[in-house]
């Protein structure tokens, strides 16, 4: 393995304030030993010199023999303390500058080289750590290249491009010749050789799980190093990248299924527009036709006709407006108006002039801001319920002002069964019907309809609790205006 | 009044054009014009609608919006193209539908199909009467800070635009064209709810408190909009000296 040169990255600036280590001269192993053999070797030597000494003198010299004997040991001790001293004072000044540099280097400081000259084992350790700590700060501008690379990867952006950024970008974070993404299997790319001396291939898979999506290739100069640590960030890197385009793929599946919803949805709107147009034309002819003979000679029965066809077209209209409330396409356009005079107009409308009918207009004058056709049909939903739901009881119609919120209020009552308290909510919903009308009459939608009018409004629509002996009860609640001049 | 014959539109009968693709509808309402004095000729489809407008122009045309070939909407447009004649539109369309503003910027007026022959006819002198108080299809500035675009039913207060309501644009029709003088209460009700038959001086006057709501800086001290006590409104543009 080559040693990093031509790198990006500087060569560690030496710093005078470094330790004079010298790692001249024999190896540290040999130091080492020398010193341990030195101290163990120096005194044992001493005492078996005094021994010797004892053995051919005098026992009569006894306290000259003693002084000797001390004396040696003290020279050996001094001997001894003196060389570990030193072995140790150049050994841990070294050790020392190492700790610093490591400190600094796992602080975050990958500029911090130690400076240890010779070719010793501590010399090659310093170097070590040199080479450790210009690597770390190679992929940290490696990583912060490739994190600002994929931070700016734009998920609006063809997947092709994302790929020809991210093969740009990847091949300046890690000083490539050259960089190539194939959107392709991977198998369809072959893995390239080592050749010693030529530019080194790097290979990274853009996979996720359920499959790799394509394949990052490129050459590094021959004279780079190439870790393990390495082509694991070009990994990270790659699978990064992969999931970025598996986003934007799925984003522009999303646009296009909303470009296609909308276009469906005006489709929709359109053929709603057709059908309710074409069923209304025949029906304006009936109606037309109806009236004409009816203003030659009377007759109940053009009157029958002419509220069916009434009858027909509101159920038309109804369905185009659940479609509307459905794709959230309803709106309203507010004007002034008396809300009683809806009520005598749509009640006369019905036909149901057998069934008693009272209204009470208790508004002191004041007007309704809401769309008169909405509101229309909302009173023709409710009336036709009252007819319906409560056997052709009498219903009583009131017009009144709310004192607390200035709302006005349309209360629709018929003297019927009513509807029980659970039941309330549950016929706000879409195809709910109530119990006691024959079946198959009425769309179930009237009620659904009519709350998202009166919501449309500005307003609501509610159902009174049930009580004992009265019948259903329905307000229409709709903003008001005092009728000042002003 | 409102319901009486063509009348006061000076000496000539007031000719209408209808154009619709279904026969019955061309035949009935045909017969029910004539019967109320109109002088009616009808067209099957859009092109003939036009080739009988190079001949000579109605007063008023009535186009159905759903036609095979030239829909009624790019119909109307043609028509406004040649001449600013007033059109109403009949349709199955209503004010929810998203289309009911385009109608506003070609029609005069629309009817919802099945029509209630009473109300269209309503609608129809309605739209023949306001020929007496044209306002150009511009814009009209009444001071730096309102400006009225009617046709396309929008003011511009203080640089924001709003929108109006098709009686609101009714009602500053009538004022813009008898602009710094006094329109009394009861022409205003015959111009904007000409149809209805239960309207009542207060429809006026809280459909003016809403519009000066919309269209003055401070409703509380109306520059444009003014209250003439007792008799009507006043439209004056910003500086006009006051009467």
């Amino acid at each position: 393995m080559t040693i990093g040169g031509g790198g990006p990255e500087p060569d560690p600036v030496p710093d005078p304030a470094r330790l004079a280590y010298r790692g001249s001269g024999p190896g540290f192993r040999t130091r080492m030993t020398i010193g341990l053999v030195a101290a163990a070797v120096i005194p044992v030597v001493g005492f078996g010199l005094v021994v010797l000494l004892l053995a051919g003198l005098e026992p009569a010299t006894n306290a000259a023999l003693t002084r000797a004997f001390l004396s040696a040991i003290v020279v050996s001790v001094v001997l001894g303390v003196l060389l570990a001293a030193l072995l140790s004072a150049t050994l841990a000044s070294a050790l020392r500058a190492l700790i610093r540099s490591v400190d600094r280097v796992s602080a975050g400081d990958d500029s911090a080289a130690v400076e240890l000259p010779g070719d010793d084992e501590i010399s090659r350790l310093a170097e070590s750590q040199n080479r450790l700590a210009r690597d770390l700060a190679r992929r940290n501008t490696e990583l912060r290249r490739l994190l600002d690379a994929l931070q700016a990867i734009n998920l609006d952006e063809p997947p092709l491009i994302i790929a020809r950024r991210a093969a740009i970008d990847a091949r300046a974070a890690f000083g490539m010749i050259d960089c190539e993404i194939a959107l392709v299997d991977p198998r369809e790319v072959p893995r390239e050789e080592a050749v010693p001396g030529e530019p080194v291939p790097v290979r990274a898979e853009l996979g996720m799980a359920g499959g790799a999506i394509g394949v990052v290739t490129g050459h590094l100069p021959a004279t780079r190093r190439w870790e393990r640590a390495d082509q694991d960030l070009l990994e990270l890197f790659a699978i990064e990248v992969s999931a970025a385009i598996r986003n934007a793929q799925l984003y522009a599946r999303v646009e296009a299924q909303n470009r296609r919803l909308l276009s469906l949805d005006e489709a929709k709107d359109d053929f709603l527009r057709g059908v309710s147009h074409n069923l209304q034309t025949p029906l304006a002819s009936i109606r037309g036709y109806a009236q004409q003979l009816a203003a030659e000679q009377p007759d109940r029965r053009l009157e029958i006709i002419t509220e069916q066809v009434d009858r027909l077209s509101r159920m038309v209209r109804q369905l185009l407006t659940v479609s509307r409330i459905e794709s959230g396409a309803l709106r309203s356009r507010l004007e002034v108006f008396a809300p009683a005079a809806r009520v005598r107009k749509t009640w006369e409308a019905l036909g149901a002039a057998d069934v008693p009918f009272t209204l009470e207009d208790r508004s002191e004058g004041w007007l309704a801001l809401g769309d008169r056709d909405q509101l229309d049909q909302v009173l023709w939903a409710l009336l036709d319920n009252a007819v319906g739901y409560g056997g052709r009881t009498p219903i009583d119609a009131v017009v009144a002002l709310d004192p607390v919120t200035k709302d006005l209020l349309v209360t629709i009552a018929d003297h019927g069964p009513g509807v029980p308290d659970e039941d309330r909510e549950r016929l706000f919903g879409r195809f709910e019907r109530g119990t006691g009308r024959p079946s198959g009459e009425g769309s179930g939608l009237g009620l659904y309809a009519s709350r998202a009018l009166c919501r449309a409004m500005g307003g609501d629509l509610e159902l009174g609790p049930a009580e004992p002996g009265r019948g259903a009860r329905f307000t229409v609640r709709l903003p008001a205006e005092a009728p000042d001049e002003s | 009044m409102l319901h009486g014959g063509p009348g006061p539109y000076g000496v000539s009968t007031p000719r209408i054009l209808i154009v619709d693709d279904d026969p019955n509808l061309l035949v009935i309402l045909a017969e029910q014009l004539r019967g109320d004095g109109y002088e009616v000729q009808t067209a099957r489809d859009g092109d003939e609608a036009l080739r009988r407008l190079a001949h000579a122009w109605p007063d008023l045309l009535v186009i159905d919006m759903l036609m095979p070939r030239m829909d009624g909407l790019t119909l109307a447009r043609e028509v406004k193209a040649r001449a600013d004649l007033p059109i109403i539109v009949l349709s199955a369309i209503d004010t929810a539908d998203s289309k009911a503003d385009l109608l506003d910027e070609v029609a005069e007026d629309y009817v919802t199909k099945p029509y209630h022959y009473p109300e269209l006819r309503a609608r129809i002198q309605r739209v023949l009467r306001r020929l007496g108080d044209r306002v150009p299809r511009q814009r009209l500035e009444l001071g730096p800070r309102l400006a009225l675009e009617l046709h396309r039913r929008v003011a511009e207060v203080d640089g924001t635009t709003v929108t109006l309501t098709p009686t609101e644009s009714r009602l500053l029709y009538a004022l813009a064209a008898n602009l710094g003088q006094t329109v009394t209460t009861e022409t205003l009700l015959a111009r904007g709810w000409a149809d209805t038959e239960d309207a009542d001086p207060s429809y006026v006057w809280v459909t003016m408190r809403r519009l000066r709501q919309k269209v003055e800086v401070d409703p509380n001290k109306p520059a444009h909009l003014l209250t003439v006590r007792g008799i009507g409104y006043r439209l004056v543009s910003a500086g006009t000296p006051a009467t």
